[in-house]
C-alpha cells in the first residue's frame, strides 16, 4: 500500500497539472476571443461580395438561353469523376475529439465515395500528418509538348492521392494565402483536372452551435448558398460541457447579433438604380467570382480556427475538473492511510501495555 | 437631399474587416482603367479596381486632410452619397514593406520571362508587377 509520502507527492504533481490546464484553457479563452473577433469583421466583405454578385446575376445576362444555366465555368456541373477534398484540421493536440472528428468525416468522405478519384488538400498539420500516412502525395512528371515547352503531366497512381498541403496556414491566417489556394482549386476546375471541390471543416456559430460540415465549394449552384451535403451535430452532453467551460471562462455562449451590420453590407451593389458599369458586367461578375470562392474558403478557416480553440478551451476545463476531482480521491484516500497508521500504532502501544 | 456639408460616406472593407469608416468630401480611386475622383453626388457607378492608391480628401482628420491607403485590386460602388471599396489587399503608405515589394516586382518580371506564349501567365505576371509598382510608388511618395 502507498505510503502518505507517495501520496502526497502524487497529489502535489497532479496540482501541477491542473495548473498548466487551467492557464491552457484561459489561454484558448483568449485565443478564441480574438478568432470570433476576426471571424466577425471579416463578415461585412463576405456578404458585400455575395450580395453584389447576386445583383449582378440579375442584371447581366450571363445565362445560357438554352439551359437557363449561367454561362460562367464555374457554374458548370459535370460528372463527379474527380474529386478534390480540403481538409481544414488543427495545427495542434490537446483539443479533445476535435481533429480525430475532422479527420474521421474526411475517411468517411474517402470510403464513401470509392468509385471517384480523390485529390486531398490537407490544411492543418494535423490533417496534413494523418493524410500523408495513408495516402501518396500526386506525382506530375515533365514532359515537352509540340511546341517545345516543358510542362507537367499528373502520374495518377492511386485513387486517392494528397496534392498540396498547408501546415501553418492557420496559425497566421493571410487573406492572401488563402486567395492564392482558391486560385489553385478554381483554375484546376477550370481547366477540369478536378469535376467538383468539397470542404470539410468545423463551422462556428457559437460555443454551443457548432457542427462538423461538409460543404461543396464547387461548382457553384446558386450564389450566397452554401452547399451542405453533410452534417455532424455535437451531442447535447457535448453541448453542455462546452456551455460550461465557456461560462467558467467567460466567454459569451450566444452568438454576435450582426443583423444590422448584415443588412447595412447586403446592400452593397443592389441599390435601385442603373449603374454605370466602368467595366462590362459580364468581366466584373468574372473578377469577383475567385473572389467569392477565397471568401467561402477564408470564411470555412476562420470558423475552423475559432471551433479549434472552443475545443480546447473545453477540453483543457474536462481536464482541469479530473484533476480537482483526483485531488480529492487522493487526499481523502491519503487521510485514511495517515489515519490508519496512527490506529495502528495505538494498538500497538495498547496491547503493549496490556501485556506488561 | 444634399446637406450642407455634402460629405461622402466612404467605406473601405478587405477580406479581414473594415479598415475605414468616414465621411469624406472626395475620394480618388485607382479604378482598372485609370484614376478617377468621385464627390457628393455622383452617378451611380460600379467599377474594378486596379492596384493604385485610394486618396480620401476631407477625411477624419478636418476638410483639409488627406489619407491615402494603397489597395491592389477590388471593386467600388459608388452612390451619390456613398462610396464602398471592396479591396482584395488595403495598406497604409507606412506599413508597405519596401523590400518586399521589390522582391514581388523582381518575382513579377521573372514571370513575365518565363511566361512563354500563354496569355494567363502573361496576365498574372502584369498583375504581380502592377501590384508592386504601385506599393512601390505609394511607398516613395511618402519620403
Amino acid at each position: 500500500m502507498a505510503n502518505v509520502l507517495d501520496l502526497r507527492r502524487r497529489i502535489r504533481s497532479v496540482k501541477n497539472t491542473r495548473q498548466i490546464t487551467k492557464a491552457m484553457k484561459m489561454v484558448s479563452a483568449a485565443k478564441l476571443r480574438r478568432a470570433q473577433e476576426r471571424a466577425l469583421s471579416a463578415r461585412p466583405y463576405a456578404r458585400m461580395i455575395t450580395s453584389v454578385l447576386e445583383s449582378l446575376t440579375r442584371r447581366i445576362d450571363i445565362f445560357d438561353p438554352e439551359t437557363g444555366n449561367l454561362r460562367h465555368p464555374l457554374f458548370a456541373t459535370r460528372q463527379e469523376k474527380r474529386v478534390l477534398l480540403v481538409i481544414i484540421s488543427g495545427d495542434k493536440g490537446f483539443a479533445g475529439a476535435f481533429n480525430a472528428n475532422i479527420l474521421k468525416t474526411a475517411f468517411q468522405f474517402i470510403s464513401g465515395n470509392p468509385d471517384r478519384e480523390i485529390d486531398v488538400e490537407a490544411v492543418g498539420r494535423k490533417s496534413r500528418d494523418q493524410m500523408r500516412r495513408h495516402y501518396p502525395a500526386a506525382v506530375y512528371s515533365e514532359q515537352t509538348d509540340d511546341h517545345g515547352r516543358s510542362v507537367k503531366i499528373r502520374d495518377r497512381k492511386a485513387p486517392v492521392e494528397v496534392t498540396g498541403d498547408h501546415p501553418g496556414m492557420l496559425l497566421k491566417l493571410e487573406t492572401s494565402r488563402v486567395f492564392e489556394l482558391a486560385q489553385s482549386i478554381i483554375s484546376r476546375y477550370v481547366h477540369e483536372e478536378i469535376d467538383a471541390a468539397y470542404i470539410v471543416y468545423n463551422e462556428f456559430k457559437s460555443v454551443i452551435s457548432q457542427r462538423l460540415v461538409v460543404e461543396r465549394l464547387l461548382p457553384i449552384m446558386k450564389i450566397g448558398i452554401p452547399q451542405i451535403t453533410g452534417a455532424t451535430e455535437p451531442t447535447t452532453e457535448e453541448r453542455e460541457r462546452a456551455a460550461e467551460a465557456a461560462l467558467s471562462a467567460g466567454i459569451s455562449i450566444e452568438p454576435v447579433d450582426t443583423a444590422a451590420a448584415d443588412e447595412e453590407s447586403r446592400k452593397f451593389g443592389t441599390a435601385q438604380v442603373d449603374y454605370i458599369y466602368e467595366q462590362p458586367a459580364e468581366e466584373l461578375f468574372n473578377g469577383l467570382l475567385p473572389q467569392y470562392v477565397s471568401s467561402m474558403l477564408y470564411h470555412a478557416m476562420t470558423e475552423s480556427v475559432a471551433a479549434e480553440h472552443a475545443a480546447r478551451m473545453t477540453a483543457m476545463d474536462s481536464a482541469t475538473n479530473n484533476a480537482s476531482d483526483m485531488i480529492d480521491t487522493l487526499t481523502l484516500h491519503m487521510n485514511r492511510v495517515r489515519q490508519a497508521a496512527i490506529t495502528k500504532e495505538i494498538i500497538e502501544i495498547v496491547s503493549g501495555a496490556a501485556a506488561a | 437631399m444634399a446637406d450642407e456639408t455634402n460629405q461622402l460616406r466612404v467605406r473601405l472593407v478587405t477580406p479581414e474587416r473594415t479598415l475605414f469608416d468616414h465621411a469624406a468630401v472626395a475620394v480618388e480611386l485607382p479604378a482598372k482603367n485609370g484614376y478617377m475622383e468621385t464627390l457628393y453626388g455622383a452617378a451611380p457607378l460600379m467599377a474594378e479596381l486596379g492596384a493604385g492608391d485610394v486618396t480620401l480628401h476631407g477625411g477624419p482628420d478636418g476638410p483639409e486632410s488627406v489619407t491615402r491607403y494603397n489597395v491592389s485590386w477590388g471593386f467600388v460602388e459608388v452612390l451619390p452619397d456613398r462610396v464602398t471599396i471592396l479591396a482584395s489587399d488595403a495598406l497604409k503608405p507606412e506599413e508597405i514593406d519596401v523590400p518586399r515589394a521589390q522582391q514581388q516586382l523582381d518575382r513579377g518580371h521573372k514571370m513575365w520571362n518565363e511566361a512563354g506564349d500563354s496569355e494567363e501567365a502573361y496576365t498574372e505576371a502584369l498583375h504581380v508587377i502592377a501590384e508592386a509598382e504601385a506599393k512601390l510608388a505609394t511607398a516613395a511618395e511618402k519620403h
